[in-house]
């Protein structure tokens, strides 16, 4: 047995020097972006790696006011709230739909939204903005709300079902009886049922929407009405800002996920597992 | 009411409504754009007024435009990396396997990447990484001059980088949790008939574990095929924006610029089309693997 203890010494022991070995690729660019935010440009050109001589939070008052940041935050609380209750409304009845109802080319209409899951923002990208100009939606952020909904839902969409599949069906058929028509189902019934994945497609969805660049790029062209990784994406990419400016920038941003994480860990592992691996 | 209703007209009267908001949202903003785009493919358009029809100009165009040559090259070269992107969350999760249960600890750091997002990651590590950045500085004075080559400044390495990083290194953490689900639920006799036999890390790997989750490779390969062709605009946008040059650009950044930023919007129909076809091959592999799923 003396092989066996060692082995699994062994194991343990390279389990633990690749995880610090990744938690380092993680933490050590974000420790970096953390003490250079708080350095001054000349500090950063002539002390690039140590610890700041002088602390300074002018880069994160450049971000947050003349970089507007803190407009876009809230932007961002706009868009994602009202994204999200549509999302939520639509996931849900649509899951509800293909998971628990007996309907015509069910199978079907589901494989065809699982397709149209796939294709990327720049697929589209022309011929939405062709269409939201169409409907006067070019800076609007309803607008920018529909197309996101309309981008995201299938994912939520297909959780859900695989969700509400694994539902009793007679719950749905004694509320049938009962005279409940099918929003009442949906409504008292099936959200109920269904809130533990509705909470985790809210938090796949709210990171999702966090994180979008494409549609927003597109759609939000007055500086005021732009999201948050618009903004801090634009100061990189386009118009190369101050690394100090940028990495406050960086904080900024990722301090939503991060909270999100921290709190709702159990729904994104979830969320990460869920509709995907089937045994 | 006059009419006799069959059991089920009821229950396809409940789905219409109930899908219809789904499909009507779909039907404007994903399936219409995707079947116009093929129209807007043969026309000149800037982004208003009219489209001019001129056939399959844009295509010829397309023939014999670097740029849409290096946005191939790009994406067969990302696509190169997808092997290690498999094998290198594979491997870990079978070794995490033996002492991984339920470590909560291990999968928060291992998720972190996948939290934070590609425009921010993009961000960390452009800083992170460019000529003057940290990473260089500390190497420089460690004496290891040689190793603090200019990694996103040059055209050779910049793409590279962005396979490393994007394709492997950003889906690690995601891929462990992914398999170690799957592996969980792998009947834990195959290993004690296996270990019975007498057969060794590698060979229970590669005659237990490996078969065992086979799906979830496929679903795994699929995943990373998409992610190549359809989810890397915003971290090429955040770290390299597409250059040097074009060195780093792909279809989908491609159709950014010359759509949104040329006003040549007709063309980059064009490259639409093709970033499109590519994406129904994937998205075909894809709907088939659910299906095997359902059943």
């Amino acid at each position: 047995m003396r092989f066996k203890i060692t082995s699994k010494t062994m194991t343990k022991t390279v389990m633990y020097i690749i995880l610090v070995l990744f938690a380092l690729t993680t933490l050590v660019p974000f420790y970096f972006s953390i003490i250079t935010s708080l350095k001054t440009s000349g500090e950063y050109a002539s002390n690039t790696t140590g610890l700041p001589a002088a602390v300074t939070l002018d880069n994160f008052r450049m971000v947050l006011i003349q970089g507007r940041l803190l407009k876009y935050l809230v932007n961002n609380i706009i868009l994602i709230s009202g994204g999200l209750v549509l999302y939520i409304i639509i996931c849900a009845a649509a899951g509800f739909a293909f998971g628990k109802l007996n309907f015509p080319f069910r199978l079907q209409i589901l494989l065809g939204v699982l397709f149209l899951m796939i294709f990327p923002q720049m697929v589209v990208s022309v011929q939405v903005y062709r269409i939201a100009a169409a409907f006067k939606l070019i800076n609007s952020h309803f607008g920018l709300i529909l197309v996101w909904v309309a981008y995201f839902s299938p994912f939520g969409t297909y959780i859900m079902t695989t969700y509400f599949a694994s539902v009793p069906k007679d719950i749905i058929e004694s509320a049938r009886i009962d005279g409940a028509n099918v929003t009442q189902q949906l409504v008292r019934i099936m959200i109920p049922i269904g809130a533990p994945m509705i909470a985790t497609i809210s938090v796949i969805g709210t990171l999702a929407m966090w994180n979008e660049l494409p549609f927003s790029l597109l759609l939000l062209q007055k500086p005021n009405l732009r999201t948050m990784m618009q903004g801090i994406a634009m100061m990189s990419g386009e118009h190369g800002l101050p690394v100090p400016q940028m990495t406050a920038a960086v904080m900024v941003s990722s301090m939503l996920p991060l909270i999100l994480f921290l709190f709702f860990q159990k729904y994104i592992a979830m969320g990460a597992t869920a509709g995907s691996v089937k045994g | 009411m006059a009419r006799i209703r069959k059991p089920g007209d009821r229950e396809n009267l409940d789905a219409l409504i109930l899908i219809s908001p789904l499909l009507i949202l779909l039907s404007i903003f994903i399936l219409y754009p995707v079947l116009s785009n093929i129209y807007y493919s043969f026309t000149k358009w800037r982004g208003f007024g009219a489209a001019e029809w001129v056939g399959l100009k844009n295509y010829r165009m397309l023939i014999s435009d670097n740029k849409f040559h290096s946005a191939l090259k790009n994406t067969a070269i990302l696509l190169l990396y997808i092997p290690l992107g498999l094998l290198v969350p594979l491997l870990l999760s079978a070794i995490m396997r033996e002492g991984l249960k339920g470590w909560s600890v291990f999968k928060a750091i291992l998720y972190l990447p996948n939290v934070l997002g590609y425009i921010i990651l993009g961000i960390l590590f452009s800083v992170f990484l460019r000529n003057s950045g940290p990473l260089n500085t500390l190497l420089r004075s460690a004496g290891l001059d040689v190793l603090a080559i200019n990694w996103i400044g040059t055209t050779k390495s910049a793409i590279h980088v962005v396979g490393v990083l994007f394709v492997i290194w950003s889906k690690i953490g995601f891929g462990c949790i992914y398999f170690l689900a799957a592996m969980s639920s792998i009947d834990t006799q195959l290993y004690d008939a296996a270990r019975v036999d007498g057969a060794g890390w590698w060979r229970i790997l590669f005659q237990v574990t490996i078969p065992s989750i086979r799906f979830a490779i496929e679903f795994w390969v699929v995943l990373l095929f998409i992610e190549v062709f359809a989810r890397a605009f915003g971290f090429i946008f955040a770290f390299t924006y597409g250059g040097p040059g074009f060195s780093t650009w792909t279809l989908e950044f491609g159709i950014y610029i010359l759509g949104f930023k040329n006003y040549q919007m007709g063309y980059g129909s064009a490259w639409a089309v093709v970033l499109f076809l590519f994406c129904a091959v994937i998205a075909y592999f894809q709907i088939r693997l659910i299906r095997r799923a359902e059943k």
